[in-house]
């Protein structure tokens, strides 16, 4: 027993009355270090112990304000920036459907925080440690009596005078509280055997169902039904069809969406007569043929039609489209050389689709004007 | 029938117990063996909940086929089961949050544990969206979270919402019901006889020590979280209102569906919340502290939110009819006298003509006839929610598509098993936590707070 | 903290200033509207409604809070009551105010002409609901009713003013219970025939809940600014503390959120759905300058008495409320124009003197009526056996 540490001087009442009334007494003394205990909270006794009010309101509004700005601003960046999808016809960023998130997140951000602000923070709990624990007072006060407690801490303390003035409030019982020595002079260590050991099998633990439902559970019977269907996968053999095929061919006659027939084939005057460029002269078709002009025609035909090749004699070089006989030529025959090539120069049907081969046309007329342009031009 | 003293407030806990023995009473399932009959409600549940995973595993390995759900009734029992519980849930939260707000001593005796009903229903409404999702395992893409897709989920999407919503939900109650249950693990600890008790309630109380330091921060922060677990109970079920009345289905889209489901949900789970009490104040004989007066109270809940209810469906049929859209009307009327009228008329009768008998006090303060309005009630809510998915999917706006939704054997078996799960975690609460808060309930105690006047 | 043991209330006169007030502002408002009957009839016509839906707010909002207190058994309240009685009595003139618009129905209603609704299939499909002898058979029965409860709840009280009987409480209960459903009813189907169909094609089924979270407010917000003023000029009662104004402030916070909580619902749904019949109604709200007009309303509305209240020291503050309370009058008066203004001035929002001239009126209606009827009676139901409760009332 000497060689204990005082914590606390201790006393205990039995009505809520004597208690408010015994705050208020120690608070009117001076101390300053002392506590009430109460198995609930009583009315009053906040304004007898003079404590200013609780400033965790504001620690919700901080969080909370913040859990509606990261939502927002989190809904707004995926939504709108990195994965832009129009869903029912809303724009990319459509704030009156954020808002139920935002308010959940709000709340969640501000309910989570301010218990764990309270407890951490405020209280600094967990805490098994406190002198107070498996005293009879606190037995006391958790049931149905009402304490109050003043620290040896405190300035102003004194045993004596203690004593003399919880007699006088009228209490019933009045006990000193020791530290437990045992546990006040325990350290704690973090490099004990017995935590490291915990560290090794949570780690354990934790790789190994991580390994299995990944690697394993994954490949077991019903969680791999997804990858295994029984639906024939492309260039997979199938016993269905007699000719062993997965894929199949198109029925015949079948039509791609946006093809356009070409009825004449070898018939490069009809095409002349017949086939008129569908496309206006705007800037924006002109720079499509520019472009594919360059991809597909200039390295045989050179940058500006001229026939000057790029390929270095490796292949035959195009006469120029400069010639008096491709000027004179309508834009159908031009066209019906596209699509079924001439001398050494193949199809580029597959290559340039209807727009494009007409945009290409309209290029090559500018050139052809860039190189013989009329009177009228200058 | 004795006149009231309106001078007088009315005591929440009957006759004037001493505090100790608030101790005794409410820790004394927790030390005492568990009886015959509490086995015996054990087997009842465990076997429903079998016959639930039963019903799981055959849909997990057969897929959703074998449920109901089909065209044109896409949304069948899951969401039905998943409408309903979460409505359960929310009484929990309204008495522990509003009626905390509203400053009614009388939700002292019942907040905890009607909380602790928010948070089982909330877990057996949980089932039923991930299930419905076809893979629960892979239910974690709900989630924003970054993938190697890099793919993010709708924030456009009430489903999505709703996960949200619901998710949340859970953690606000289950910290909200935490933050309850702290000084009474303190008190439990004090009282611990065995030393694997005292070393679990001294790690569950965190060290709790009924300082008034901490009492006055304790009683802030409950009143914060009252005042967001309140908006939030009602952000879950508009939300969950949602899912149905953006669709631009008629039955489904209509403005009133956010107020109309919440005032459903705080129906229905009051009736189970009334149901639950009714049993356990008996069983644990906390008739003075779980008083008829509390149980009369909740009754007039019950009739005013009925009420809400059917303000709801009249406002409804009004403006169908008022609306002058051909389609609206029919839905209306089809509800009312089509293939699914027999449901629609189990929904009024029990929703709207049931409650009306509280209007008799007698009535409102005899426990077998409440105890049977709120089964009905509990029916009738149900039917509410079944009524609204299945009548206007079955009969939409293309006539040769229309169907009779059958739920099949599994779809009853997974209901079944919902109860099965809600009841047992009711009854292992009741066993191992104390079901009433100790501390609440002892500071509403006549003579348990100073008396103002004399100083 | 004292408690007060017996009750020391002597009835004094109605300070000079408010009966001033209300006295010019009547004054003045009956003379600008007048002249607004007599310039612009059609316009005055839309302003009337504005200024009947705001009284009957004010009036009919009252008696749900009379009602509300002796059916949740409220005691924090009960000093209060009888102002709510007093601002309650202004049902008795909604009939005088309700007058001028029945003299011009057909300028303000759109269905109620004979050759529109004839060339309208959608229209002559709700003829049975819309049509003017139904109408005013209907406005007639909510006039009545409301006179009617409001007679049975306030003789009540003023009884027991002097006999002090129980009974005459547990009469008043019995009468809420059925008050609060017939309120329910008349006071949606009061917003559907004064604001819903005036755009005849819109329809929305939550819109009577939406006029009742602003009838909460207007008539919550009056009866907290008179509170305010007459324990300033200590005419209540001794021992008002701050769990009084805390009560009042934090419901008018929690009707703020209810009402944008509404407000939002209706919204939400019309957009996302993007049903062409029900969004022009918010799309004519967006038309023009009436954006300006909707924006204010969320700011005005919502924003500002949220933020104005969000605090709990601000919600004890008998300045803050007073403030507030004027705030939300102003507010609901606002949110009443939008609903009501852009039937009558399509391409955007008009505000001129005609529009002052009647919230002016209908300030000095409310004064002068409560000041009337306070001259007359108590200002506290000092034979309520609730009192003495709801005066030591503490959180």
């Amino acid at each position: 027993m000497d060689n204990k540490t005082l914590y606390s001087y201790t006393a205990l009442f039995r009505t809520p009355d004597e208690i408010i009334h015994a705050a208020e007494a120690v608070q009117e003394k001076g101390y300053v270090k002392y506590d009430v205990n109460t198995p609930y909270p009583v009315h009053g006794m906040d304004k007898a112990m003079k404590l200013k009010p609780s400033r965790l309101p504001f620690v919700s509004m901080f969080f909370g304000f913040s859990g509606t700005f990261f939502s927002l601003f989190m809904m707004y960046w995926m939504a709108s920036i990195d994965y832009p999808v129009i869903v029912g016809g809303k724009p990319f960023f459509s704030f009156p459907a954020y808002v139920p998130i935002m308010f959940e997140l709000t709340v969640l951000s501000a309910a989570v925080m301010t218990v764990i602000v309270m407890l951490a923070v405020f209280f600094k709990l967990p805490n098994l440690r406190h002198p107070f624990h498996d005293t009879d007072y606190m037995k006391a006060v958790s049931s149905d009596q009402y304490g109050i407690s003043i620290e040896a801490e405190d300035e102003k303390f004194n045993e004596e005078e203690i004593k003399a003035l919880f007699e006088e409030l009228g209490a019933h019982k009045i006990e000193p509280i020791y530290f437990d020595d045992e546990e006040y002079t325990f350290k704690q260590t973090v490099f004990e055997p017995k935590f490291i050991s915990l560290l090794v099998i949570v780690g354990l633990l934790v790789s190994g169902t991580t390994y299995f439902s990944l690697n394993k559970l994954m490949n077991m019977i019903p969680f791999n039904w997804m990858r295994f269907q029984s639906k024939v996968i492309t260039q997979e053999e199938s016993t269905f069809f007699s000719d062993g095929f997965g894929m199949r061919m198109p029925v015949k006659g079948t039509v791609a969406r946006e093809h356009i027939p070409y009825l004449y084939a070898d018939k490069p005057e009809e095409a002349a007569v017949n086939l008129v460029n569908p496309l206006p002269v705007t800037k924006a078709n002109l720079e499509l043929g520019h472009t594919k002009f360059n991809i597909f025609c200039s390295p045989c035909h050179g940058y500006f039609g001229e026939g000057d090749s790029r390929l270095r004699g490796q292949f035959p070089n195009p006469p120029s489209l400069h010639s008096e006989k491709v000027r004179n030529w309508k834009d159908g025959r031009i066209y019906h050389v596209l699509m079924e090539g001439q001398n050494s120069m193949p199809s580029y049907a597959s290559q340039l689709n209807y727009n494009e081969r007409w945009a290409v046309i309209l290029y090559i007329r500018v050139l052809q004007r860039s190189l013989n342009a009329k009177e009228t031009d200058l | 029938m004795s006149v009231v003293d309106y001078t007088q407030e009315l005591s929440v806990v009957e006759g004037k117990p001493p505090l100790r023995s608030i101790d005794e009473l409410i820790s004394r399932p927790l030390n005492t063996k568990p009886t015959k009959a509490y086995y015996i409600a054990l087997t009842v549940t465990l076997s429903m909940l079998g016959i639930g995973v039963i019903g799981l595993l055959l849909s997990f390995y057969y897929g959703t086929g074998m449920w109901g759900n089909n065209n044109p009734v896409g949304w069948g029992f899951p969401i039905v089961n998943f409408v309903f519980w979460v409505g359960i849930g929310h009484a929990g939260t309204l008495i522990s949050a509003i009626l905390f707000l509203l400053r009614q001593k009388w939700r002292n005796g019942i907040a905890r544990f009607a909380e602790g009903m928010t948070i089982f229903a909330v877990m057996t409404a949980g089932i039923f969206p991930a299930i419905h999702v076809g893979r629960p395992w892979l239910a974690g893409y709900l989630f924003p979270y970054p993938n190697q897709h890099s793919l993010w989920p709708n924030f456009n999407s009430p489903l999505l919402w709703d996960v949200f919503a619901v998710s949340t939900y859970f953690i606000v109650s289950f910290v909200f019901w935490y933050v309850g249950l702290i000084p009474d693990f303190a008190v439990l600890r004090d009282r611990a006889t065995t030393k694997i008790k005292k070393t679990i309630y001294s790690v569950t109380s965190l060290g709790w020590r009924n300082s008034n330091r901490h009492w006055q921060h304790y009683e802030m922060v409950y009143l914060v979280l009252a005042g967001f677990a309140t908006p939030l109970v009602l952000s879950v079920h508009t939300i969950v209102s949602f899912d149905f009345a953006v669709a631009v289905l008629p039955g489904w889209h209509s403005t009133i569906f956010p107020p109309y489901f919440v005032a459903g949900a705080v129906f229905s789970g009051f009736a189970m919340v009334q149901n639950v009490l009714i049993i356990i104040r008996k069983i644990f004989k906390y008739e003075h502290i779980i008083t008829i007066d509390t149980l009369e109270k909740m009754n007039k809940i019950m009739m005013l939110t009925g009420m809400l209810v059917g303000y709801a469906y009249a406002m409804e049929f009004f403006i169908a009819w008022y609306s002058g859209n051909p389609i609206e009307q029919f839905t209306f009327v089809n509800r009312a006298f089509g293939p699914y009228a027999w449901a629609y008329w189990i929904m009024v009768s029990c929703n709207v003509l049931m409650p009306q008998l509280f209007w008799f006090r007698k009535i409102r303060r005899t426990i077998p006839v409440m105890f049977v309005i709120a089964v009905f009630v509990n029916v009738g809510m149900w039917f509410e929610r079944f009524v609204i998915t299945v009548t206007s999917l079955a009969n939409d706006f293309l006539p040769s598509s229309w169907a009779y939704y059958k739920p099949t054997l599994v779809d009853g078996a997974i209901l079944l098993g919902s109860f099965g799960f809600f009841f047992t975690w009711v009854l292992l609460f009741s066993k191992t936590l104390p079901v009433v808060s100790i501390a609440e309930i002892k500071s509403v105690i006549d003579g348990s707070q100073p008396s103002h006047g004399e100083h | 903290m004292s408690s007060v043991s017996e009750i020391e209330y002597t009835k004094k006169s109605i300070p000079a200033p408010l009966r001033n007030a209300g006295f010019v502002l009547l004054a003045v408002g009956l003379v600008l509207s007048l002249l607004g009957i007599f310039t612009d009839p059609q316009r005055s016509a839309f302003n009337n409604i504005i200024l009947l839906m705001m009284l009957i707010s004010v009036s009919v909002g009252s008696l749900f809070l009379i009602s509300l207190e002796y059916i949740a058994g409220a005691v924090w309240s009960t000093p209060f009551r009888r102002i709510f009685e007093h601002l309650a009595s202004i049902v008795l003139v909604l009939p005088i105010v309700a007058l001028p618009i029945l003299f011009n129905l057909h300028d303000v209603f759109h269905w109620m002409h004979q050759e529109v609704m004839d060339a309208d299939p959608i229209l002559q499909s709700k003829a049975p609901y819309l049509n003017e002898t139904f109408f005013l058979v209907r406005v007639g029965f909510y006039f009545a009713v409301w006179i009617l409860f409001y007679f049975l709840l306030t003789s009540n009280s003023k009884k027991q003013d002097k006999t002090k009987d129980q009974k005459l409480t547990k009469r008043n209960i019995t009468i809420s219970a059925i008050f609060l459903p017939v309120f329910a009813l008349t006071i949606s189907f009061a917003a559907i025939d004064f604001m819903m169909s005036l755009e005849p094609h819109w329809f929305s089924t939550i819109f009577g809940v939406y006029y009742f979270s602003g009838t909460v407010l207007a008539s919550l917000s009056a009866g907290t600014f008179i509170m305010v003023y007459l324990s300033k000029k200590n005419l209540l009662f001794k021992g008002i503390s701050e769990d009084h104004y805390y009560s009042f402030g934090a419901l008018l916070f929690a009707f703020i959120n209810f009402w944008a909580y509404i407000a939002f619902s209706q919204f939400l749904l019309i957009w996302y759905a993007n049903l062409p019949e029900e969004t022009v109604w918010f799309l004519q709200r967006w038309e023009g300058s009436w954006m300006y007009i909707s924006i204010l309303t969320i700011i005005v509305h919502f924003a500002v008495p949220y933020f104005g209240l969000l605090s709990q020291p601000s919600k004890m503050n008998p300045k803050r409320l007073a403030s507030m309370s004027l705030w939300i009058i102003f507010a609901h008066y606002l949110d009443l124009y939008w609903i009501v203004m852009p039937t009558f001035s399509e391409s955007g929002f008009v505000f001129g003197w005609i529009e002052i001239g009647y919230f002016i009126l209908g300030l000095g209606i409310i004064i002068s009526v409560f000041v009337f009827k306070a001259s007359k009676g108590n200002l506290i139901p000092i034979g309520d056996p609730k009192l003495k409760r709801g005066i030591n009332f503490r959180l």
